[in-house]
């Protein structure tokens, strides 16, 4: 049995995998009752453990899987319809799967795991579903059964005959339908008898050749008899030699087979041994280090650059070793559609779950953490946060409520929401029951806001369910959800709306996450802020732009409206620099805009978030550390903490407003944003859903290619068109050094349109639009109290790259 | 006769050890990222093998100046409980075999900073050794910034 533990283990490993997808296939599948490529899904991956368990001699998941796969015969031949009897059987035989496979996985054998209750159902399934006239198309209405499948059916022997006999009426039912006698009978395995649908392996070169028609199958039976033979040659070398097909049709055929298929593109690994992985890098990159210090000092040119590559060879292998601990959230989510629908149909309710960022990455050890509060609070949501059909029609809404899962970097934290359209929180009952529990003093209530009140929920020993259901609101689980995350760094915020829904948000850290970051350097060293926080940079040349201060607190125009600003030097005491050549980063944290002014601002890279240690966490600025291309150690700013620690949080009522005014213009719909920039003496305004980036040139990068002009950028060529050309007025003449563009960029293709000067973003609601007699423009508007005209962006694109929507590269510019 | 194995470094000249097993590595180093705010005993951060590791100044937990860092570093690399802690010392010197009769407790007349941090004496053969506690010394909240 030794040898055979490898194989054991693996087939656990792939089979627990399987299972979870199956789990959500059925719940889709019970969702899309016509889809015959999820029931052949389903079929194939059962029919894989059956296979694999009938090898391995574990008969009595064999027996369970073969009848799994009987009924699933039937639902895929369309002999039955896909009912919710059949999917809560299927459902059933899942489980029963996996308690034979956790058996396996503690003692190595199937035990005494229970399986005929399941099996039985599985028949009834099979004998009810199906009625003996006509065959029902998929589409029918479900025979609907009185009883659901989890009563013990009252014969067995019965049951176990009819399908039996069903199968041999219906002969179409295919290969699968075995003697259903075996199935409750037999201990010894099936031999599985078919090959795997989609073969993971290579095929023989023989019948790629024969299938190409470029050889024939005498040929190369012929050519296989004379290996067989002992010859040495390969296949393809015998039959070119002896002249029976082309030397094109083989190496198509290599090539052909050496495709990777789908199966050969992923491999498991052993996480222990990706941690061996990661400690040699670290070891390598000592050496790396020690390397570099003595050829620095040896001196030789040819020497430093092998290492200089060595160097960054290294580096990439530390990042590549480290992202493969990284696991899209998706794996925790996969359990959560199983768990929603059986939960929602133990409580009567019609529940659709919509997931949002599946791909965000966590890594492993997280996940684990995140695992069980993401279920309760899921769990929470259904049972307590969205009402039955009845109270939803009644309350107006759609029967059907919507749980919404939606997960985020932001801010240097993944963030991970749970949301449903439910009855929300009432702030007054939570208030009155804690006040009964004695959690809060009455006189407490009456200083505290709806938002605070709220997290008691979060406190130890409360409940508001009116009834105690057996699923949640034993008055444990929401306080057991705060501790968990919490112990892991993160935090746990609520925010809902009486009749609307809830939504609780967890933030989880990074701890070994990859995020996208902005590199600054203040007073000499390098600070990390994360990309998502960060919303534009503005350069302080102290002329045109500039720092102004409002009773010595600094502040800069942005657009014409004061942005307050936080100078890093100053928070983290360091020398301060001046306010000329400085940058100001524009952040956005717990829903405050500030500005904080920086020496230098370096590059965006993608970078490693390390945990920082326990020592520096009174500080409160540091979200972590993290290790730049160079190797050196930088830290990475806590831009929320930031914005508390320059007493911004001041401002909270002005953050409220700016949020009601954010929603309000969200609502209303019919306000634009618009980029407003001068041409000449024309007013243009651009929508700023076509705007990706603002960019300046110097005039001297602006090269010609053909008749058109173009600009470097990125590594791309830029093809620009100029509005004072496409309008046909006098632009100003350009003493500017550099010229400002708007850059619209879409599949990958850039074009940038040169306009004299930008002059403001707005929110307007767009007045008195009027046909403009200027073909390039798509009408005359007044946005704030002036005449506007609106551009047709289409056309101006168009003017700068003719194939800017055709799929082709502009050959000239290929050319250039 | 018990014996025990002590790695030794100087700082300020004085000879300290710590037991060989609390030790994971000696190695220099010479940048170090410094963290604003951090209490001053705190050197700064590195990058070990792709862990950022918390350098202790231990001249500033025994009272003396900052060491001024302009070139490599020694850190003695110290096994925590909680995470790999680096000690920034003057100067390594030899792993020594220490009997357990060469122990004395420290004087009753040293006070200070250093009193703190020491366990005990060693009275080696031209010099003491002063035995250091591990968790004491690279406790930076016990120095304010």
């Amino acid at each position: 049995m030794e040898e055979l533990g490898d194989i054991v283990h693996e087939f656990l490993m792939e089979s627990h995998e399987n299972l979870d997808q199956l789990d959500q296939d059925l719940v889709t599948l019970e969702q899309e009752p016509n889809s015959r490529e999820l029931i052949s899904r389903i079929f194939r991956t059962i029919h894989t453990i059956k296979g694999t368990s009938g090898f391995l001699a574990f008969s009595r998941l064999e027996t369970l899987t073969h009848a799994g796969e009987s009924l699933l015969a039937r639902l895929r031949d369309g002999v039955q319809p896909v009912t919710q009897e059949t999917i809560t059987t299927l459902l059933a035989m899942l489980d029963k799967v996996r308690a034979l496979l956790a058996t396996i996985e503690e003692t190595g054998s199937e035990g005494d795991v229970e399986i005929d209750s399941v099996i039985e159902a599985l028949q009834r399934q099979m004998s009810e579903g199906a009625p003996s006239a006509e065959p029902p198309s998929p589409s029918a209405p479900a025979p609907e059964a009185s009883e659901s499948g989890d009563a013990a059916s009252p014969s067995a022997e019965a049951s176990t005959q009819q399908p039996a006999a069903e199968t041999t009426a219906q002969p179409s039912t295919t290969e699968e339908s075995a003697p259903q006698a075996e199935t409750s009978a037999t201990a010894e395995p099936t031999p599985t008898r078919e090959i795997p649908d989609d073969p993971a392996g290579r095929r023989p070169l023989g019948q790629l050749l024969v299938e190409s028609g470029a050889a024939s199958p005498a040929d190369v039976t012929w050519a296989v008899q004379r290996q067989v033979e002992g010859d040495e040659r390969k296949l393809g070398t015998i039959l070119l030699e002896e002249g029976k097909t082309t030397p094109t049709a083989v190496n198509e055929a290599l090539q052909t087979q050496n495709k990777r298929s789908v199966a050969d593109s992923a491999i498991r690994v052993d996480v222990d041994l990706l941690d061996a992985l990661m400690n040699l890098v670290g070891e390598l990159v000592l050496a790396r280090n020690q390397l570099v210090r003595g050829v620095a000092e040896i001196g030789d040119p040819a020497l430093i650059r092998t290492t200089q590559r060595l160097n960054l060879i290294t580096s990439e292998l530390q990042e590549g070793i480290m992202k493969t601990r990284m696991q899209p959230i998706e794996h925790l989510w996969a359990k959560l559609p199983r768990v929603v629908r059986d939960l929602a149909n133990a409580c009567g309710k019609r529940v659709r779950l919509v997931m949002e960022g599946k791909e965000t990455e966590l890594d492993r050890s997280l996940l684990e953490a995140v695992k069980d509060p993401l279920t309760h609070l899921v769990r929470n949501a259904v049972d307590h946060g969205v009402e039955t059909p009845e109270e939803r029609i009644a309350a107006g809404k759609n029967p059907e409520g919507t749980l919404t899962l939606r997960a985020y970097h932001e801010g240097g934290h993944v963030t991970v929401e749970v949301t449903d359209d439910g009855r929300g929180i009432d702030v007054e009952r939570v208030a009155q029951k804690a006040i009964e529990r004695g959690l809060l003093r009455p006189d407490q209530v009456a200083t505290m806001d709806p938002r605070e009140i709220m997290m008691m929920i979060f406190q130890p020993g409360f409940s508001t369910a009116k009834q105690v259901t057996n699923v949640s609101g034993r008055g444990v689980g929401m306080d057991v959800v705060k501790t968990n995350i919490e112990r892991i760094g993160g935090a746990v915020d609520v925010d809902s709306t009486l009749g609307k829904g809830t939504t609780l948000r967890l933030t989880i850290p990074l701890t070994l996450a990859i995020i996208q970051a902005l590199t600054v350097e203040c007073a000499g060293e390098r600070y990390v802020v994360p990309q998502v926080a960060v919303h534009e940079l503005v350069y302080i040349d102290g002329e045109t732009t500039k720092i102004e201060y409002a009773s010595g607190t600094p502040v800069y125009r942005l657009r014409g409206k004061l942005l307050p600003l936080v100078r890093l030097d100053r928070v983290l005491d360091l020398p301060p620099a001046g306010d000329k050549g400085v940058y100001v980063v524009v952040l956005q944290a717990d829903g405050r805009r500030f500005g904080m002014v920086v020496d230098r601002v370096l590059n965006t890279e993608e970078v490693v978030v390390k945990a920082l240690t326990a020592r520096f966490k009174d500080i409160g600025l540091y979200a972590g550390a993290t290790i730049l291309g160079d190797g050196k150690v930088a830290l990475i700013l806590d831009v929320a903490s930031l914005a508390r620690r320059s007493h911004l949080s001041a401002g909270q009522t002005e953050r409220q407003a700016a949020v009601t005014a954010t929603e309000s213009t969200a609502k209303s719909g019919d306000v634009d944003r618009l980029l407003i920039a001068s041409v000449g003496d024309r007013r243009v305004a651009i929508p700023l859903d076509m705007v990706t980036r603002l960019e300046e040139f110097p005039v001297d990068r602006i090269e010609r290619a053909g008749m058109r002009e173009v600009v470097q950028y990125r590594g791309q060529i830029l093809p620009l068109a100029r509005l004072s050309h496409l309008l046909g007025v006098m632009s100003e003449p350009e003493e500017e050094e550099r010229i400002p563009m708007v850059v619209y960029t879409e599949r990958g293709r850039s074009v940038a349109l040169v306009v004299d000067k930008i002059v403001d973003i707005v929110e307007d609601k767009i007045t008195a639009l009027r046909d403009s007699d200027d073909d390039a423009m798509l009408g005359t508007a007044i946005v704030q109290q002036r005449v506007t005209e609106l551009l047709d962006v289409r056309r101006a694109i168009l003017a700068a790259d003719p194939n800017f929507y055709n799929d082709a590269p502009d050959p000239m510019l290929v050319e250039a | 006769m018990a014996s025990r194995q002590y790695a030794t470094f100087e700082v300020d000249d004085q000879l300290f050890g710590v037991e060989v097993e609390a030790v994971q590595e000696v190695l220099s180093f010479h940048e170090y990222t410094p963290v604003p705010l951090a209490p001053s005993a705190v050197g700064g951060l590195f990058n070990l093998r792709g862990q950022v590791i918390a350098a202790v100044d231990l001249r500033v937990q025994l009272g003396l100046e900052r060491q001024v860092i302009d070139g490599p570093v020694m850190n003695v690399i110290l096994r925590t409980e909680d995470e790999p802690v680096s000690l920034l010392v003057d100067r390594i010197g030899e792993v020594i075999d220490l009997d357990d009769s060469q122990f004395e407790p420290p004087p009753d007349t040293l006070s200070g900073p250093v009193r703190d941090l020491v366990v005990g004496t060693y009275k080696l053969e031209d010099r003491l050794m002063l035995a250091l506690d591990v968790k004491a010394a690279v406790d930076t909240s016990r120095v304010p910034s």
